[in-house]
């Protein structure tokens, strides 16, 4: 059997100057998100879940709550749930997203990721923003729920969630590391992401007012990173309004430090799971 | 020079209560043809793991181009290429985009959303590599839908892109029919040849390995023999008839692993 090879199909690559590590590192990060967005559009069905979930976190869990608990409230209980359900979404679609690194590993496509010569940091970032889009796109279905329930935000407010969603990402995604760095099967993956969610849409004030907390309950809420993300979420919508008092726990300052010292930390240690766990064997 | 040096490589699992590879050593010059063989459960894919940064060492040391594969886990990167006994390809993307990723990955051209938009280079690129190793049909079509040979192929294009100087092959023809064997050796000598690249193999068909520089045969976790064939085939006690020529690599090797479990 006659083989050609041609001449300069490796040629051509030799030629090509060697990448700056800052441009290897974009490089990685933009062809993951790109690579997850790609991957979200080719399963229409994943697609169709995260517009579908609102339906029942929004639709009936919310409605629930908005008709057993509104009365007594000095502000509009269904504005604050549905601020507090979008940040939920958008929590819960980035772990759920974060998780796929754990099919990457048992379809053995992690592999493909370890071997080049990137950080493991670009790696998780990539995997976070990226699991951003699904969010994002669950986050504007909870906002249609929400509108056909005839609770609406401004243009501006929507606006100003959108602006904050990247980094309400980035700490849902970071905090999803320190679980998933450390799992390697589908089934604890999916146990993991809702073992971070579920306590958090409670005790982080999503759902439920959590001005009085004290105690124990107090202690976690200050410890989740939902908490903070809300808290300066509500802190933009309800800036300037009479409710903002009644609806907000912190300085927005305060609020901004506590999300990115939480996120910075469990990225940190997140990653060093994930890169230790898929090398120390 | 020595591109890739390996002395007293220990390496045992968690749980494990003995090493997988226990104190090895060897080493591959620059451009060679290298064979690592052994049967199954040897400490082959391990000791692979480990040269290419994807498992850590339990002690020794281990270096590509002078890097050591824990220190300078980058550097060493930079400088290899794998085509893994299990694909790693993502199976839910064309046979292109999981080209397009890897370019990505090394850097080599940005990310663009379709392969329209990507730089012509990389197009003529892709297109002459896929001529090269016949998957031209099938470039634009899910990895799910192709064949274990087509995807084996898309993993040789993919794992040359950037040209490593250091290609590890782990059981790179498994699920190959005949053709697409000779195909991808006639390729890769072909690479070995123009670019130098240092080839480490390891196959269970060891008629593969009759023509490589060096065989090292690894059973038990330790290191049998490290010569070259014909040394090998000079050591074994076997007399073929007529007596003109040497047995072949794979009587030499079945020969080694039998002396192995003798002398164990």
């Amino acid at each position: 059997m006659e083989i050609t090879v041609k001449t300069t199909v490796i040629g051509t690559v030799g030629d090509v100057k060697k990448p700056s590590r800052v441009f290897r590192e974009i490089s990685t990060i933009w062809a993951i998100v790109c690579r997850e967005v790609s991957v979200a559009f080719k399963s229409p069905g994943t697609l169709i879940m995260s517009l579908a979930m609102p339906l029942v976190m929004m639709g009936m869990i919310g409605g629930n709550l908005t008709q057993n608990m509104a009365d007594g409230l000095n502000f509009d209980f269904g504005m604050f749930m549905l601020v507090g359900m979008m940040i939920n979404m958008l929590f819960m679609a980035t772990s759920q997203g974060v998780a796929t690194l754990v099919d990457d590993h048992e379809d053995n496509f992690s592999e493909e990721m370890l071997i080049a010569p990137v950080s493991r940091y670009a790696i998780v970032i990539g995997k976070i923003c990226g699991s951003a889009f699904s969010a994002v796109v669950t986050m504007l279905g909870t906002l249609i729920v929400g509108a056909v329930m005839g609770i609406t935000l401004s243009f501006g407010q929507f606006l100003s969630i959108l602006a904050l969603s990247p980094l309400i990402c980035l700490a849902a995604g970071s905090l999803a590391m320190l679980f998933i760095g450390l799992i390697k099967n589908r089934k604890a993956a999916n146990l993991a992401v809702m073992l971070i969610i579920m306590p958090q849409m409670f005790l982080s004030g999503a759902i439920i007012p959590i001005g009085n907390s004290s105690g124990l309950l107090w202690v976690i809420s200050r410890m989740l990173p939902m908490t903070y993300c809300l808290d300066l979420t509500r802190a933009v919508v309800y800036a300037g309004t009479p409710e903002y008092g009644a609806v907000t726990l912190f300085n927005p300052l305060v609020s901004i430090t506590g999300t990115i010292c939480i996120t910075v930390v469990c990225l940190t240690v997140g990653t060093f799971f994930y890169a230790r766990s898929e090398k120390d064997r | 020079m020595k591109v890739i040096e390996v002395n007293n490589l220990v390496k045992q699992y968690n749980g494990a209560k003995s090493p997988s590879v226990d104190g090895v050593s060897f080493s591959v010059d620059n451009g060679e043809f290298f064979a690592f063989l052994g049967p199954n459960g040897a400490g082959k894919t391990t000791t692979i793991s480990i040269l290419t940064t994807t498992l850590s060492t339990t002690s020794g040391e281990a270096r590509i181009a002078g890097f050591d594969v824990d220190k300078d886990a980058r550097r060493v990167r930079e400088r290899i290429g794998i085509i893994s006994q299990k694909p790693s390809l993502d199976k839910s993307l064309t046979a292109e985009e999981n080209i397009r990723f890897h370019a990505a990955l090394y850097g080599l051209y940005g990310y663009r959303p379709s392969f329209k938009l990507m730089p012509k280079a990389y197009k003529e690129q892709v297109t002459q590599l896929a001529e090269i190793v016949g998957i031209q049909d099938a470039l634009f079509r899910p990895v799910k839908k192709l064949s274990g040979g087509m995807q084996r192929k898309l993993e040789i294009i993919r794992s040359l892109v950037h040209t490593p100087d250091v290609l590890f092959l782990d059981e790179p023809t498994q699920g190959l029919d005949a053709v697409s064997r000779r195909m991808l050796w006639d390729y890769i000598n072909d690479v070995r040849n123009r670019y130098g690249t240092t080839i480490f193999l390891t196959t269970h068909y060891i008629d593969e390995a009759e023509n490589v520089d060096k065989v090292c045969i690894i059973n038990h976790g330790k290191i049998a023999f490290c010569a070259t064939p014909d040394a090998m085939k000079r050591q074994i006690a076997y007399d073929p008839a007529p007596r003109v020529c040497l047995p072949s690599l794979e009587d030499a090797y079945v020969e080694f692993l039998n002396r192995d479990k003798g002398a164990a």
